[in-house]
């Protein structure tokens, strides 16, 4: 029965995960944002924080608050006043306006739970880094399209529907109403490739699907993993 | 610019999935996934005041409405609205300060809300899963309703709209029925299909049968709507995920009242995803909307040639537009759009005398 690209799956180690190459130093810096913009913002305000009494580690965390509310003028204003001290450019400043990446992609779904196993959908290789494309030219006022091929390991067609309707309540819940996701399964990787395909595209099935709390309860569960 | 938006509503957060206007095209019932009815009148376009007048017993339907139809020559005016909670729901206007003749009697300040209550006449059950789209009859007297189901059921009713009985059950097709559509003046109906086809049915012998199946698309219809001029022509056209507007004829009606149709024209193709929405306006000019956000209005330049007019992007910022509407208020076509920004969306839309 190996006629199926990923029924039998290297288990890959959490930490082993594909991930952005960050040197230990930028590693400390990490919190859950992990753009190169928002560590140029760590630590810029990093900068301005150590003339306070505050460790190092709560600094971080503070910050870590503070860019994810993202929303406070006055950190703005700041952070742009230090920047033009340095002489930097002031350009893309705005995290909004910042496209998104397949890495940023794969770092909101690899963490999803699979609804069968221990273990997160990123570990199972069903979603991996290379089969997510990201159309997004970073302009707010335009749409922009992400495409994501999984590799179910299993055959049964409900259950990559489940995982496909995780994904994408994952994402319209992470990311602004601008991007549109397309949601496939790898060619080759179920038996019934196009019926899959069709409901996990299917605006009006998604919709409804969000309306059964039995269905949401699962799903709520699988994305309990999610960073 | 041919289109422009005379006024955004903002309703709810959530989704807005569909509108309809009254035959008198002074009121707009909204279905919303907030499980919401709402009542919006036109006060005066020309002033652009809108307001929203009520918003019917949000206790009555336990999931999304997706689908709302006033029902033709009906006074005072009755509205049937269709759920994902697998019901169809029927209201009627309290009093009849909602009659066609205008009364001169709302003087005081709460007349206006009171005026806007509406009863809960019937609760139609019947279907197995969420109700995606419902049509009246041209005269009334027939209720369509559509389901994931894979059924279309065709009700007869009374002049109250109290008493609701099932004339016929259609099961031929083979997935989730996404939309179903009258004729404007015939006992004609099309139904639009995730098994990409849509199917024509008609009364036939005192009982109801698919008379045309129309294969064509490459994905998903998600709607379908009749050509309103009184030709003898009979023509449809569709809109579906495959990302085309396809225009159909009827071309021959044999004597055992099965027909046969033609795609007479793919339209130009305009739309760079989902089309979920396309509206034929009595004056000839079809109107899209979809996944992509865009509103597109093409003419017939020369029979069954179709081409664009008008592209309008971003009819509703970023957001998805889930259903539009040719309305004519005070002899002046307007379009209406539904979109996933909870908005509605009001526009001018003027044919350049260039044109």
């Amino acid at each position: 029965m190996s006629d199926y690209l990923n029924d039998n799956p290297n288990v890959v180690e959490e930490n082993d995960l594909p991930s952005r190459k960050v040197s230990e130093d930028d590693q400390l810096l990490m919190g859950s944002v992990g753009s190169q913009t928002c560590l140029k913002k760590k630590r810029l305000l990093l900068k301005i924080d150590n003339s306070g009494q505050s460790s190092v580690q709560q600094a971080v965390e503070l910050l870590d608050k503070m860019l994810l509310l993202n929303s406070a003028p006055e950190l703005t204003s700041d952070e742009e006043s230090v920047e033009e001290t340095d002489g930097e450019s002031l350009e893309q400043t705005n995290e909004e306006w910042e496209p998104v990446d397949a890495q940023e992609i794969y770092d909101l779904t690899a963490h999803i739970s699979d609804p069968e196993h221990p273990l997160s959908l990123g570990q199972l290789s069903i979603v991996n880094l290379e089969d997510i494309e990201v159309h997004d030219d970073g302009d707010y006022n335009k749409m922009a399209e992400v495409i994501i091929r999984i590799t179910p390991t299993i055959t049964h067609c409900s259950l990559a529907t489940l995982i496909g309707l995780g994904i994408r309540v994952r994402l319209e819940r992470a990311l602004p109403p601008r991007y549109r996701f397309t949601i496939l399964l790898k060619k080759g990787s179920h038996t019934s490739e196009n019926q899959v395909n069709k409901q996990l595209n299917d605006k009006e099935r998604v919709a409804a699907a969000c309306e059964n709390e039995q269905l949401l309860g699962v799903v709520s569960k699988m994305l309990s993993t999610c960073k | 610019m041919a289109i422009s938006l005379i006024r955004s509503l903002k309703l709810q957060n959530g989704k807005t999935w569909a509108l309809d206007f009254t035959p008198q095209g002074n009121k707009l019932a909204i279905a919303s996934e907030d499980h919401k009815i709402k009542l919006v009148e036109i006060e005066s376009l020309e002033k652009k005041q809108f307001k929203l007048v009520n918003v019917l017993d949000d206790t009555v339907h336990k999931k999304a409405v997706r689908t709302v139809a006033w029902r033709p020559h009906s006074n005072p005016p009755c509205l049937a609205a269709g759920s994902f909670d697998t019901t169809v729901s029927i209201w009627s206007f309290a009093n009849n300060d909602n009659a066609i003749e205008d009364d001169d009697d709302d003087d005081d300040a709460g007349a206006g809300l009171e005026a806007n209550e509406m009863d809960l006449m019937a609760i139609i059950e019947g279907h197995e899963n969420e109700i995606k789209g419902i049509a009246w009859s041209h005269d009334g007297m027939f209720l369509a309703t559509c389901s994931r189901d894979k059924s279309v059921w065709i009700w007869e009713t009374d002049e109250m709209g109290e008493d609701f009985e099932c004339v016929s059950v259609l099961q031929e097709h083979s997935q989730d029925v996404k939309d179903v559509t009258w004729h404007p003046s015939k006992y004609l109906l099309a139904s639009s299909s995730y098994d990409d086809s849509v199917r024509i049915w008609s009364e036939f012998d005192d009982d109801w049968e698919c008379v045309a199946v129309l294969n064509g698309h490459e994905g998903t219809v998600w709607c379908s709507d009749f050509a309103k001029d009184n030709s003898e022509e009979t023509r449809l056209c569709s809109a579906s995920d495959d990302s085309t507007v396809r225009v159909w004829k009827c071309v021959e009606e044999e004597p055992d009242g099965q027909q046969q149709w033609i795609c007479e024209s793919v339209l130009p193709k305009a739309h760079e995803r989902q089309i979920y929405s396309v509206s034929w306006s009595d004056d000839g000019l079809i109107a899209s909307t979809g996944s992509d956000g865009s509103i597109v209005v093409y003419k017939e330049s020369a029979p069954a040639v179709w081409e664009v007019v008008e592209t309008r992007k971003l009819a509703h910022t970023v957001y998805e537009v889930n259903e539009i509407k040719w309305i004519k208020v005070n002899g002046r076509n307007i379009l209406v759009t539904a979109g996933d920004d909870g908005c509605i969306n009001v526009w001018d839309f003027q044919v350049l005398l260039s044109q």
